[in-house]
């Protein structure tokens, strides 16, 4: 039996909102006739931050994932509950530094791959000088 | 069964997190003020740099070895000390995790049938470790003095242990005990320590085997008959609902340098009096008791047999009402620092005690209260909010000053790259 799995081992913290945060109008005169209507509005941090205690946010400092969508000044939201998989964005720690690159998970071999002709790809050679940090899940970017 | 989940060298780990180059590399953690070491690395340990010892003494040491210090990082370790307790509360049921300290947190694990502890346990710390980054040891008992046996032997060899350790039964409990220094059990000082070793008590195997009525005689009274109790394998502790009301309430901070100006110790008072009234007002509390300390430099010690702390004078006053306002407070605190200071005296620390609470609900009833009073009450209401909202103290009083030339000491406080969107880290 599965102890952890029996309780809930995602998160649920994002779902707590309780009926009072409802905005109404509380209209004087005729009851608005939308207050029956009102649903819990859109929250950003419900979309984006699926699981808030292993969820973070970096700034990217580099173009090297430009074809991806990431520019230089932009935030990423990286999740760390979420398992790396080939395909996935991550934050990589590769000799101690933090890079963020597309996962390419093969037979033999572990590379990252940048999204920008100017960037090579990164062969892994020895499993002990790398580690995924997090998934990236989201990118800010200010337009 | 009772778990303690206590995260690994937690400071460190937290500089560690985002600065992924120091992995292997030793670091360690200065206190409030750069003071004293408070957090090491296991290769900081290896390189003999002692806790709680102060900076300049192993200042030497740390530039031989090249050791990273940083200075303490608590809007960091507080945001990461939340992920780790919140993680906990996702995994095991409601009301089972009592938060011990920002590091610590004691498990109920009654609800988990005895062989299955060991992957329970194993799966908690690999789940906290993804999630947050932090790495923990888990110590698991039947009461909550030998789960702290069991996680202090899961530290000493994590590498064997796994950082898990489990006293299922009397055998496995009885030879923990007997690993374990008198020094090193749970709730027991240096005094005690060197005085049970005087009746040839030296582990906690030893002391295990005492009768509780001479635990009561020689060993504090009922704490002592508990503490055996508990060696024994009883339950005496039960897990604790959290503290969130305290009865008292203190702001104390080192200088960042000599103060010796009244103007500069009143601009401190006030600061510490704005924070301490801050958390009185959050446990929805009101002081009676209002005290001020103020500690001096030592003189000069020439023959320096002994270390001379400094002279420390103090005042205390009742209030006719009890209060949470600032500016009440900070009137107070400073006519009482007024009253205790001396021209030509050098000042190295200051402190702000609160005291006497009663519940703030009694104010309002209270017909000796002026109705001015509840006015200011809403206007400290939005002060707070907003400098909660706008986090760094935008709206203070004049008192408190706005050059703080006396402030702490932070000079190699890393990022704080969790709460602060202008410090996020960089990713290349």
């Amino acid at each position: 039996m599965d102890i952890l799995e029996e309780h809930h081992a995602t998160y649920t913290g994002a779902k707590k909102f309780e009926s009072s945060q409802i905005i109404q109008a509380n209209a004087t005169g005729f009851g608005a006739a939308s207050d029956d209507f009102m649903d819990r509005g859109i929250d950003l941090n419900e979309q984006l931050i699926r699981n808030k205690p292993a969820t973070f946010f970096f700034r990217v400092n580099s173009d090297a994932m430009l074809g991806a969508g990431i520019h230089v000044g932009d935030i990423l939201i990286v999740d760390r509950s979420i398992q790396a998989s080939s395909g996935k964005v991550v934050v990589a720690v590769l000799n101690g530094e933090l890079l963020v690159r597309r996962l390419q998970i093969q037979e033999h071999s572990i590379s990252l791959l940048p999204e920008n002709k100017r960037y090579g790809a990164i062969q892994i050679e020895q499993m002990g000088e790398y580690s995924t940090w997090g998934v990236v899940t989201f990118v800010i970017h200010s337009v | 069964m009772q778990a303690i989940v206590d995260c690994n060298s937690f400071y460190c780990s937290c500089e560690r997190l985002f600065q992924p180059q120091l992995k292997n590399a030793p670091v360690v953690v200065l206190s409030n003020n750069d003071g004293c070491i408070v957090s090491r690395s296991d290769e900081a340990k290896q390189l003999g740099i002692s806790m709680a010892v102060p900076y300049f003494q192993a200042k030497e040491l740390i530039e031989k070895n090249k050791v990273h210090a940083f200075s303490s990082n608590y809007h960091l370790y507080g945001d990461l000390s939340w992920r780790v307790m919140e993680t906990m509360r996702q995994l095991v049921p409601p009301g089972c995790v009592e938060v011990y300290s920002v590091d610590e947190a004691f498990l109920d694990l009654d609800h988990v049938p005895l062989n299955e502890l060991h992957s329970y346990c194993t799966k908690i710390k690999k789940q906290i470790e993804t999630w947050t980054g932090i790495s923990v040891s888990i110590g698991v008992g039947p009461n909550k003095v030998l789960s702290k046996v069991a996680n202090r032997l899961a530290k000493k060899n994590k590498l064997l242990t796994g950082c898990v350790v489990i006293l299922h039964d009397t055998k496995t409990t009885q030879a923990a005990l007997q690993k374990t220094p008198i020094e090193d059990v749970w709730g027991i000082g240096y005094s005690y320590s060197e005085k049970l070793k005087t009746y040839g008590i030296h582990n906690a195997y030893q002391l295990s085997i005492k009768d509780l009525s001479w635990g009561k005689r020689f060993l504090g009274g009922v704490v002592g008959m508990r503490l055996i109790r508990e060696l024994k394998g009883m339950k005496s502790h039960s897990m604790q609902a959290p503290r969130t009301e305290k009865k008292m309430i203190a702001t104390t901070r080192m200088f960042g340098r000599e103060v010796t100006q009244w103007q500069e110790i009143e601009e401190a008072l006030a600061t510490y009096a704005t924070r301490a009234s801050e958390k009185l007002r959050r446990q929805h509390s009101a002081a009676y008791g209002v005290a001020v300390f103020l500690l001096k430099k030592a003189p000069v010690n020439l023959d320096a047999t002994y270390y001379h702390r400094g002279r420390q004078v103090s005042g205390y006053v009742k209030l006719d009402n009890p209060t949470h306002l600032t500016p009440d407070i900070i009137k107070a605190v400073v006519a009482l620092g007024k009253s205790l200071f001396e021209q030509g005296d050098i000042y190295k620390k200051a402190g702000v005690i609160l005291s006497d609470f009663v519940p703030d609900s009694a104010l309002q009833t209270n017909l000796f209260v002026p109705p001015a009073d509840q006015k200011r009450k809403k206007l400290m209401n939005v002060i707070d909010n907003m400098n909660a909202a706008y986090r760094d103290d935008i709206l203070k009083f004049g008192t408190s000053g706005t050059h703080k030339n006396w402030k702490m000491r932070s000079e190699r406080r890393s990022k704080r790259y969790t709460t602060r969107w202008d410090e996020l880290c960089g990713v290349r």
